[in-house]
């Protein structure tokens, strides 16, 4: 349970300045609007949100006031309010909360809304937040953001891959070399954090280990795949891994590259955008790379590390002005992209139309192209829940850190990967069996 | 149009085939490419400049075995008479991209683009076995601007290196050792599957072990990955009949097309290999590849041909038979390949001194059939037989 005061209170009354301006009537008839938001990488961020979402209030007469949630504490927020039947009126998720789809509106509505300025919705967004069974949509994604692989350039040069690994046997060769010959670990997270989570995710898809089918019945383990992955997995960090990997907190796998203590990571670009602030000479020798080759057929691919999917509850009291709030926010993406520091890639690519130019005329880049490595991003990034979309299942599985779990019995010694993947497929089934009853 | 007459074509070209050897035709010194049928606006393959390869983000000194350079004879050539290339003066005539070297090795192969047709023809111009062969400076006026490559980033702002990794040549080496034994891995520690044994290993340590006869199997190539597939399971367009929830889930509109942006036509060299031996396998492993090669024929090795992704992907990695990996700078072995694809075989590409590179059985005769007739009839006709796409009758 997340204390009151562990939220940050960022943007509290909107009328503090505003009485002079509403009538008395107005005043009385003024609805509120309370979001609850997920803490973004890139504190800045939700400064400039709250700072929106209270001029959007001022506009349309309104009280808006923003909670800033850990994200480690998201889904037990979240959980809270659904038992509760009350708590805010949108609910921002950085990841597509499928779970909650009983206690959400039709987020049809907004999607339709927003249609009429910047399109249809995309690939992306539609798998993250469409429910097959109920043919609506429990949540709207606005934004998202790409995994792609961060290296150190100067440490992978010394073992010949200057441009970092490309496939799993370029990752495996070369992390363990630069562990024997300079003592420098792997930073992948193996943690059950929102890091380790996505990556681990992305390890077992792009190994073809795939969790779900598209009707939802359960694959993992009905193949080869996943103790082949675990293997991998295992041999990863066996070879060039670091004890700390298994400890680590929220963002750690970010702090050791910071630090200079790892050799590579999967994570969104927030990690070198805080090089550039802290340490530039630190970020210059932090290079970029789209995903690795998977295995299997697989391709170059990597699941988002965000999905940034805003939640209207069913039992909220003003879910038509939050249904306008949301759609209206998509007006502010190209600001949004800005103040994350380009961390939030639009869903709606007409609301930065430049996004590519951008990309590669950075002006923190160093060296210059290297943020052009994310500009077919798109394309490599599928849904969690690939091959299917984000059923409730699936992210039972992604919130319960099922994943993290089952790797770190076989990185701990407590479980063979094949004990440990079958252990993990019952478990999936157990969560897909209660779905489907549902 | 598949029809009887179609059908009595191939055989007739196959028959054809079996009976004799291909025809090998003694190339001069200094050629130029003898095209026998009406219509031919394609030009045959030749080895691209040093500037076009320097361009692209390639050294093209490290380039191991290069045509116009080396392996004049040799493998994939297949007698002491035939070779691999010859100087030809049109080359940079018709295409200035192009040094005048031509190619008449035309590598065969099953394309990916759905219909596993043994209709793509490639030139292996040669091999990248480290990274360093990527350029990471380079710069060159030309006319009005500048070709650069800065850390390692073309003009476009991406690496060659990471272009390539969108496109995957699947090797099939042999895995039969000389003394019989089965190889059920490669002998590269880090691309080994956990799933069997690491020795006996089969050989990977230099670009020659992916040279024809080393292979169990013909080649099969991923051209069209990521543009019609849908391997990589995305879709971004927003029209709904390409990404909708009901459009086809062949479809895909990915990054990277074969033809537009891997200019130099390059690969990443995916092995492939059973994880048992065929002939002593488990009954699960048997029955998956008594299942292939039904389908497909048997390999040299005596285990299955192994054609589409599916029997890759599923069939046979899906169940432990089978497992794949790319090799890494200091294996040795051939990581990348510079090997276009002839973009439209038809019309003249395959001239009359170009030969096939295809795997053959031990009695001489062509382990593919089909792809033999498919080269043949584009030599002879331009055209493939019966005026199809090369797809099996």
């Amino acid at each position: 349970m997340v204390a009151r005061r562990d939220f940050i209170k960022l943007a509290a009354v909107a009328t503090a300045a505003s009485p002079f301006i509403l009538s008395n009537s107005a005043r009385a008839a003024q609805k509120k609007l309370r979001i609850a938001k997920w803490a973004h990488f890139v504190p800045e961020f939700d400064v400039w949100f709250a700072s929106v979402a209270r001029a959007w209030g001022e506009q349309h007469h309104v009280k808006v006031s923003v909670d800033v949630i850990p994200v480690e504490a998201v889904a037990a927020v979240a959980a809270a309010e659904t038992r509760a039947g009350k708590g805010h009126d949108v609910f921002i998720f950085p990841w597509p909360p499928a779970q909650f789809y009983q206690h959400a509106i039709d987020h049809g509505a907004v999607y339709q809304l927003v249609a009429a300025k910047y399109g249809a919705v995309q690939q992306l967004a539609h798998r993250s937040t469409f429910n097959l069974r109920t043919g609506k949509y429990s949540a709207f994604a606005d934004f998202w953001m790409p995994t792609p692989l961060q290296f150190r350039h100067d440490a992978w040069a010394k073992v010949g891959m200057g441009l970092g690994p490309l496939t799993s046997t370029g990752l495996r060769t070369g992390a363990r070399q630069l562990r024997e010959k300079f003592g420098l670990p792997l930073g992948f997270a193996f943690t059950p954090t929102l890091e380790g989570n996505v990556t681990l995710h992305t390890l077992l898809y792009s190994h073809r280990a795939w969790l779900l089918d598209g009707n939802g019945a359960v694959l993992f383990n009905k193949n080869v795949f996943a103790v082949q992955a675990l293997k991998y997995i295992e041999s990863l960090y066996r070879e060039s891994g670091s004890p700390e990997q298994l400890s680590w907190g929220s963002a750690g796998n970010v702090q050791a590259m910071l630090a200079g203590k790892a050799s590579a990571t999967s994570n969104a670009i927030n990690l070198v955008r805080a090089a550039e602030t802290k340490d530039p000479q630190l970020a210059g020798g932090i290079w970029l790379q789209p995903p690795l080759l998977g295995t299997n057929g697989m391709g170059v691919t990597a699941l988002p590390h965000v999905t940034n999917c805003s939640v209207v509850w069913n039992f909220g009291r003003n879910q038509d002005v939050a249904t306008q709030f949301l759609a209206d926010l998509v007006d502010s993406s190209r600001a949004g992209y800005e103040k994350s520091l380009g961390c939030n890639f639009p869903i709606y690519p007409k609301t930065v139309p430049d996004l590519i130019v951008r990309l590669s005329k950075d002006p923190h880049a160093d060296p210059a192209l290297k943020y052009t490595a994310l500009k077919d991003a798109l394309h490599w990034t599928p849904n969690l829940g690939v091959p299917g979309f984000a059923t409730p299942a699936y992210m039972e599985i992604f919130n319960s850190f099922l994943i993290p779990r089952m790797v770190q019995s076989v990185l701990k010694g407590e479980r063979s990967p094949e004990d440990a993947a079958a252990s993990a497929a019952a478990e999936m089934q157990t969560i897909a069996t209660k779905w489907q009853q549902v | 149009m598949k029809n009887s007459t179609v059908h009595a074509w191939l055989y007739g070209v196959a028959l054809a085939l079996a009976g004799l050897p291909l025809a090998m035709i003694s190339a001069p010194a200094v050629a130029q490419a003898l095209i026998v049928n009406t219509g031919n606006f394609n030009p045959p393959p030749c080895d691209y400049s040093d500037q076009f390869y320097q361009d692209n983000g390639v050294d093209p000194t490290q380039v191991i075995g290069r045509f116009g350079t080396s392996r004049l004879t040799g493998p994939p050539a297949r007698s002491a008479s035939q070779v691999n290339w010859v100087a030809d003066p049109t080359c940079a005539t018709n295409d200035p991209d192009r040094r005048n070297f031509r190619i008449l090795a035309t590598t065969g192969g099953f394309t990916d683009n759905g219909t596993n047709a043994p209709n793509a023809f490639i030139s292996i111009l040669g091999f990248l076995n480290n990274e360093a062969a990527f350029e990471t400076t380079y710069t060159r006026l030309a006319g009005t601007h500048d070709i650069t490559i800065a850390n390692s980033n073309n003009p476009r702002g991406i690496s060659m290196e990471s272009i390539v990794s969108n496109f995957e040549a699947y090797a099939m080496v042999k895995q039969r050792l000389p003394n019989g034994q089965f190889a059920t891995n490669p002998c590269a520690t880090d691309a080994a599957s956990p799933l069997a044994p690491p020795t006996p290993c089969f050989d990977v340590s230099t670009v020659n072990t992916v040279y024809t006869p080393n292979l169990r199997q013909d080649w099969r190539f991923a051209q069209n990955r990521n543009a019609m597939d849908g391997s990589d399971n995305n879709c971004i367009s927003n029209n709904p009949t390409i990404c909708g929830p009901n459009a086809p889930t062949v479809l895909s509109d990915s990054p990277f097309g074969y033809f537009c942006d891997d200019l130099l036509g390059m690969w990443i060299v995916t092995y492939v290999w059973l994880t048992q031996d065929p002939a002593n396998a488990t009954p699960a492993c048997q029955a998956v590849y008594q299942q292939l090669e039904a389908e497909n024929g048997f390999s040299l090795d005596g285990g299955p041909i192994i054609i589409t992704p599916n029997d890759t992907d599923n069939t046979l990695e899906g169940s432990g038979c089978g497992a794949e990996g790319q090799l890494t700078t200091g294996d040795g072995g051939a990581i990348w390949l510079i090997c276009p694809a002839i973009p439209d075989p038809r019309n003249g590409a395959i001239a009359a001194d170009a030969f096939l590179d295809q795997v053959f059985l031990p009695n001489g005769q062509p382990q593919n059939p089909t792809m033999t007739a498919n080269f043949v009839a584009l030599q002879t006709t331009g055209q493939f037989p019966g005026d199809g796409d090369g797809s099996v009758p």
